[in-house]
């Protein structure tokens, strides 16, 4: 599904060119479920905006579902992001100002989903998540857990192929945690590859093989199962 | 503050426009109110009045006999002096050979000791005894004698009378509503047998100067019925004391109560001016409380740190004081700068007068009051969190439908809305007015005043001009034809109804003046002295008179008007003699047996314009030798009917400008402040598929919801205020929809323009960086 090959990103200020990421190749393939591991710095979220095609790279070869993604302009961009690929946020990101339901429905109304077909597959994974009875609060409502779970339903309300997840147990408690990383444990077993970037060794036992990085390379990789 | 630059750099640039505009108008209003405030018994002189009722109407007005005056300092042991007061006469001034036009008037020789004009030169208790004594300004003087001492100078007035000069006046004030060059004793109006004594003429102003500690109203009336005792012809006409010093500003009645007058134009330019300034602290107040999330931390420390909330109220107070007092310096720069340019726009010679107390104890106040009001809710508001709300994030209600900050935004576009819709009203009212057929041909058309010889030479000057074809027709007439100098109800006609009193406007002219005026004959014929010799007591009507008179065929009927019998020989359209923003009222043109005061010559266009006036001025010059000659031409005189209108237009337009500019800054901030606070938002929507164009959509319909509440609270008032103007007019427009469209796409556009540059800034920012800033 994912194939990248000698991937630079470069950040640049007035004094000092810092490499994010230093021609890093790696694979994954369709259905699996990969930790991206490293220390702060390294270059983990760098290569997660690229993979959910958020950034631009400066050198290297991105080939997404068999397709070179590396020069196409941010319209193209988009499109392939929001029909293929769902996010999950450390700090949740959902919309303040949005009811829970909202917040759900957002990506099926970008992708141009009829409402009454929106209102059946919100509904579809809220009941999934086990959060159908919060679905008229608003985020500062809930609780961290319950944050994250209307995280994930909004990431996999339109069936995307590729799930992103930025630390997504981050800013939750073990049990909460633990929740999270089993709704991504199932929605992977259904047949959604997931790349999850994680400081937690306890996540990463969830996945099927762990990358770890350093200075924007890759340095290890450990298969799991 | 620096911490903030952008912030506080709009807030400076719209208080500092809103306080230089108050400060400006505020130079204006004293100006305006210090109207013959500088005379030492202004509060004991008072206008004699007269009220009649006419149609269930009381008129008002301020006009008496000549022998007014000398009846009430006879009869009533509360007044203390009487002075009249001529209407203003132009004389020309001669002395060895030189000679000067000018203007003046005829007073009592009291009035130096009622009003307080100073003498230079002269004693102002004699100045005016004499009959041939003349009191003149130190300009005149100049212009007059240039260096040499004019008193005891003795000059020619009119080439007929000697005067000698008793007196030297401080040139007059601005801020007086007399205008003369020049005082003549009232004992010369005598001599030349002007003085009529009777009752039937109201035609000069009296003033009276009450003993000290006299109630005027009390004393007012008293004399109510005076004409009971002597006008045999009016004995209802109601006679009463005006302040004096409130004729500049008020003096306008309606039935015979006071309605305002110049205040209103005060009151409402004022009321606008203090509306901008509302509308810069407005700004001030949104900017402020929408950094609130920045703010709110220190806030939160502060508090923990100890603070108590009055501390805090006065910290943000302190702050916006020392904005306040920035902006302050800066409209000083403004006001600087504007003041000339105003002050000519005004028409008036205004000045910053610094080393006035009152003035600086009005811009501190002003401050004071700015900074107050700009920091008030803000400080408030600001100082109202509490830390633990600040902690968990919620003390911003973001859902509320209806937040103080959209409230201001509402009251802002409001004011706005009703400022653009009344400057596309005022235009529209102007083009209607300004494209109206006047009904007669202005072009090639000039007049001259009669004076000196040019009565006694007309036909000599009329053949001349005929003759060398400078002219196709010449005609004298009682007034311009852009004037009415004469009206009355007592024309009398067959059937009318005595108790009629509608005015009939009274206009005199000679021969041909429908050909000179080119004026559209609807039946019968122009006057012709050659061929029907009877004519000088004829008359031509207009429509509007045809209509009065319920005339079937006019031509042959008779109308009686000061004892004589006119005959009707034509009838013309009707045209505007005097305001364009009236119906045109009925008007009778009577023949040769009136008074003249003025020719009215229609050039030939086989000449140029300059070929024309310079061979009239010859003709002139040798019929007329002593005077200068002076000529208007009728096409200006008549746009000059436009000119209150056109700077009312003008000012209105300014203002409408400048609150939207004004309201813009402070929306312009209130965008960049709303895309930081909503950058995460954004950058969301953004991950999740929402394209720029849909991204600016959500942020500018977010501000312009706001705007179309103003529409809705703004119209109503517009559309009130706007009629209410309108009723002014007799001739005027109806309001239509599409101004309402007009405006309310113009604010739009505006609004959108403004808003939208922040919201493509945030719809085109990389959501990665925004999501890493979190």
């Amino acid at each position: 599904m994912i194939k990248i090959t000698d991937l630079e990103k470069y950040y640049k200020t007035d004094e000092l060119q810092t490499i994010a990421l230093n021609k890093l190749s790696f694979e994954v393939k369709e259905g699996e479920f990969v930790a991206i591991m490293g220390p702060s710095g390294c270059g983990k979220s760098t290569l997660l905006n690229i993979l959910g095609m958020l950034d631009d790279s400066d050198g290297g070869s991105f080939i997404f579902n068999g397709e070179e993604v590396i020069d196409y302009n941010e319209r193209k961009r988009a499109n392939i992001r929001k029909h293929n690929i769902g996010f999950v946020f450390q700090s949740f990101n959902l919309i303040d100002q949005l009811s829970v339901f909202e917040n759900v429905e957002l990506p099926l109304i970008y992708t141009g989903v009829k409402k009454g077909e929106r209102k059946k597959r919100v509904e579809e994974v809220l009941e999934k998540m086990q959060i159908m009875h919060r679905r008229k609060h608003f985020p500062q409502q809930l609780s961290g857990g319950q944050q994250q779970r209307v995280a994930v339903a909004r990431a996999v309300v339109n069936n995307p192929k590729l799930i992103l997840a930025d630390e997504p147990t981050g800013n939750l408690d073990s049990s909460n945690g633990n929740e999270v990383m089993d709704l991504l444990t199932e929605l992977n077993s259904q047949g959604t590859t997931i790349v999850m970037v994680t400081h937690s060794e306890h996540d990463a036992k969830f996945t099927h093989r762990i990358i770890r990085m350093l200075d924007g390379q890759k340095v290890a990789e450990n298969t799991l199962v | 503050m620096i911490k903030n630059k952008s912030f506080s750099l709009l807030n400076i640039a719209g208080l500092s426009i809103g306080l230089a505009i108050v400060i400006l108008v505020a130079i204006w209003i004293s100006f305006e109110v210090s109207y013959d405030q500088f005379h030492e018994n202004k509060t004991r002189i008072y206008e004699v009045n007269n009220q009649e009722l006419v149609d269930g109407d009381i008129w008002t007005w301020n006009s008496t006999p000549k022998i007014m005056a000398s009846v009430i300092k006879k009869d009533y042991p509360e007044v203390e002096n009487t002075v009249r007061y001529f209407d203003e006469i132009s004389f020309l001034f001669s002395i060895g050979d030189k000679k000067i036009k000018t203007s003046g008037t005829i007073v009592d020789e009291d009035f130096l000791k009622v009003f307080s004009f100073p003498l230079l030169e002269g004693d102002k208790t004699r100045a005016l005894n004499g009959v041939n004594s003349v009191v003149i300004t130190q300009d005149l003087a100049n212009k007059l004698f240039d260096k040499d001492n004019p008193i005891g100078q003795v000059l020619k007035i009119d080439n007929t009378d000697t005067f000698t000069i008793t007196g030297v006046l401080k040139d007059l004030p601005q801020n007086t509503d007399f205008k003369f060059d020049f005082l003549l004793p009232w004992s010369y109006l005598v001599q030349k047998g002007w003085n009529e004594v009777n009752w039937s003429n109201n035609c000069i102003t009296t003033y009276a100067k009450l003993k000290a500690g006299v109630d005027y109203s009390r004393f007012s009336n008293k004399i109510k019925n005076l004409r009971k005792k002597y006008d045999k012809a009016s004995p209802e006409m109601v006679t009463y004391l005006y302040p004096f010093s409130r004729t500049h500003l008020y003096s306008e009645f309606e039935n015979g109560v006071e309605t305002g007058g110049k205040i209103d134009t005060i009151r409402i330019i004022g009321f606008i001016a203090f509306i901008i300034l509302i509308i810069a602290c407005i700004n001030f107040m949104n900017l402020s409380t929408a950094q609130s999330e920045k703010r709110s931390k220190e806030v939160g420390i502060r508090k923990v740190a100890g603070a108590k909330r009055n501390m805090l109220v006065f910290q943000f107070l302190g702050e916006s004081m020392l904005i306040t007092f920035i902006a302050a310096i800066v409209a000083f720069l403004i006001v600087l700068l504007v003041l000339p340019s105003f002050s000519a726009f005004t028409n008036t010679s205004l000045s910053l007068n610094v080393s006035n107390n009152w003035f600086w104890l009005f811009v501190i106040g002003i401050i004071l009051f700015t900074g107050l009001l700009a920091g008030s809710y803000p400080a408030l508001y600001l100082s109202g969190f509490k830390p633990s709300s600040i902690l968990k994030k919620t003390f911003n209600k973001v859902n509320a439908l209806i937040t103080p900050r959209k409230v201001l935004v509402v009251v802002q576009f409001s004011i706005a809305i009703i400022l653009v819709t009344a400057t596309l009203t005022i235009r529209q009212q102007m083009e209607k007015v300004q494209n109206r057929q006047s009904g007669y041909s202005k072009d090639n058309l000039v007049y001259i005043n009669i004076e000196g010889d040019i009565e006694k030479n007309y036909s000599l000057i009329k053949n001349e001009l005929l003759a060398a074809n400078i002219a196709t027709s010449v005609t004298k007439t009682s007034a311009p034809l852009t004037e009415g100098w004469s009206n009355s109800w007592d024309f009398t006609w067959k059937g009318k109804d005595p108790n009629n009193k509608t005015l009939v406007q009274r206009f005199v002219a000679d021969e041909a003046i429908i050909k000179t005026a080119g004026l559209k004959l609807i039946t019968g014929r122009d006057f012709d002295l050659n061929m029907y010799p009877t004519d000088s007591s004829a008359v031509i009507i207009n429509e509007a008179a045809v209509k009065l008179m319920g005339f079937k065929t006019p031509i042959g009927q008779i109308i009686k008007d000061n004892g004589m019998d006119w005959h009707v020989i034509g009838v013309v359209k009707d045209f505007v003699l005097q305001s364009p923003f009236q119906d045109v009222a009925p008007m009778v043109i009577e023949g040769a047996k009136g008074f003249f005061n003025v020719i009215h010559v229609k050039f030939a266009t086989i000449h140029t314009l300059s070929e024309n006036l310079s061979k009239t001025e010859t003709i002139f010059k040798r019929f007329n030798s002593e005077y200068p000659f002076d000529y208007q031409f009728i096409d200006k005189a008549y746009a000059k009917k436009f000119d209150d209108l056109k700077k009312m237009e003008n000012l209105v337009s300014i203002l409408t400008l400048l609150t939207i500019i004004i309201s813009c800054l402070g929306l312009f901030g209130l965008a960049s402040y709303m895309a930081q606070n909503r950058t995460k938002e954004i950058g969301v929507r953004k991950i999740l598929g929402a394209s720029i164009s849909h991204i600016s959509y959500l942020l500018t319909k977010e501000f312009l919801k706001p705007i179309i509440v103003a529409f809705i609270v703004g119209f109503p008032l517009a559309w009130h205020f706007m009629n209410r103007w309108l009723e002014t007019f007799t001739y005027r427009i109806t309001m239509s929809w599409w101004v309402f469209a007009i405006s309310a796409f113009l604010i739009l556009c505006i609004a959108s323009v403004t808003v939208s540059y922040q919201s493509m800034k945030a719809a085109i920012t990389n959501p990665a960086n925004s999501l890493r800033a979190e």
